[in-house]
């Protein structure tokens, strides 16, 4: 087991007064809240943020932690309570107050009591009081990322997930669970998946939780996402340009070809209708036209454009920068 | 009861109108109906349709998402009903505002990348 320093986590000194434990612990669940925070490990940090505070914040646990932290870790890291402990302070008491226990950790729990050992009362949220009761269980919600090829077809994607369920002597315990699901196509970014029942099972004869999959798009080398509409930018030369042309485009579906009116712009937006991601309303393709132009031109070729610049010598590419 | 090999065929909540009732979301969240009203005279979170009657009040996923993260917010953070209903407003224009970001890099990205 781990030694936790908890006036590390909370980033005070050991003489700390509880106003500065308070006042650090605030400011630090604001900044990890997972909520709130977009820091990879904002969940973990959270969790750990309220298991240091549940400790310092009560003059009792907080005297007793600091015995156990003089006592102090072993060589190695590891950490064992001397022999005989036991909190005063435990929470098999009723001590809890608003924290999502079920996550403490095992240091915690071997030194505390923890939530898992059972027993603690009201405020601890619905899977604290698991016992015995008829409890509908958990909804789970996941996140499942998709390549737009996969939400364009639609696709058959393996979700895992964790559901929390009661062992046979009524401990809350974790259990990896893993559902194959055939997504449909033309899934956008943020949208959600509900399964019926494939949450966390009830307690009691209760009916089983839902699972909710929020859809997320990796991003795309070509193409990006506006709405259901796929936008991507396609180079074409100065002359197709100039003169109009019918230029091969990619899709997510397959290659189309687009004509390309003269006198195109750079910049220019044209629409491809309903080919855009699929549904009852389908969204359309977007080509954003951006004039390429080739790294060296041959001899003949600057022959051409000295010509082309004698015959536009009118034309002031620079005439709204009033120049 | 996990199961790989079969595969579930998906209903996309977005669309299949699948709703909650008052006292079904507030089963969900764990929470009073009194909590859900507020939230929702605050503008928090709303019902499909506005019904004079909360009874008849029809909820659908993304307000359940709603309540719940109002919920812990509530109970992390020890938020008041104004300063929820701010911080989730904030909250979705920040993460609104992250999404736009994200495709504009991106599609500079693809008018840049070429040239």
């Amino acid at each position: 087991m781990e030694f936790k320093d908890y006036y590390a986590v909370l980033g005070v000194s050991e003489s700390a007064t509880p106003e500065e434990i308070k006042k650090s612990y605030r400011r630090l669940a604001r900044k990890y809240h997972p909520d709130v925070s977009k820091e990879e490990d904002a969940d973990a940090k959270f969790r750990e943020l309220g298991e240091a505070y549940e400790v310092l914040k009560d003059p009792e646990k907080r005297g007793e932690y600091d015995e156990l932290r003089k006592y102090g870790a072993n060589a190695d890291g590891s950490f064992e309570p001397p022999p005989g402990w036991h909190s005063a302070s435990g929470f098999a008491g009723g001590g809890y107050t608003d924290s999502d226990a079920q996550h403490f950790s095992e240091f915690f729990e071997e030194i505390f009591g923890g939530a898992r050992a059972g027993g603690f009362s009201a405020g601890a949220g619905p899977r604290g009081s698991h016992r015995q009761r008829s409890m509908r269980g958990e909804d789970v919600h996941a996140r499942l990322a998709l390549f737009l090829e996969e939400a364009f077809h639609g696709c058959e994607k393996q979700v895992s997930f964790t559901v929390h369920e009661p062992d046979p002597n009524g401990r809350l315990v974790s259990r990896q669970k893993t559902l194959k699901v055939k997504i449909p196509a033309g899934m956008r970014e943020g949208q959600h998946i509900r399964l019926k029942g494939q949450g966390g099972p009830g307690t009691g004869g209760a009916e089983p939780g839902d699972l909710f999959i929020e859809v997320q798009l990796a991003p795309h080398p070509h193409f990006t996402i506006e709405g259901r509409d796929i936008v991507v930018a396609v180079p074409i030369a100065p002359w197709e340009a100039a003169l109009g042309a019918t230029v091969t485009v990619p899709t997510v579906g397959a290659k189309v070809n687009l004509k390309v009116p003269k006198g195109s712009t750079s910049g220019r937006r044209l629409r491809l209708k309903g080919k855009g991601l699929p549904g009852k309303h389908p969204g359309d393709q977007i080509v954003i036209l951006q004039i390429a132009m080739p790294h060296r031109h041959s001899t003949d070729a600057e022959k051409l454009y000295e010509q082309l610049a004698e015959a536009e010598k009118d034309f002031n590419p620079r005439s709204r920068l009033h120049v | 009861m996990s199961n790989p090999d079969h595969t579930l065929t998906v209903v996309v909540s977005d669309d299949d109108g699948s709703t909650f009732t008052l006292r079904e979301i507030c089963e969900r969240g764990d929470c009073h109906a009194e909590f859900v009203i507020k939230l929702v005279d605050y503008g928090i979170i709303s019902p499909r349709e506005e019904a004079p009657e909360a009874r008849r009040w029809e909820f659908d996923v993304a307000a359940l998402g709603r309540l719940q993260k109002a919920l812990r917010l509530q109970r992390d953070l020890k938020m008041n009903l104004p300063g929820l209903a701010m911080s989730l407003e904030l909250l979705d224009e920040v993460e609104e505002m992250r999404r736009e970001l994200a495709r504009l890099n991106q599609q500079m990205q693809h008018l840049m990348g070429e040239q």
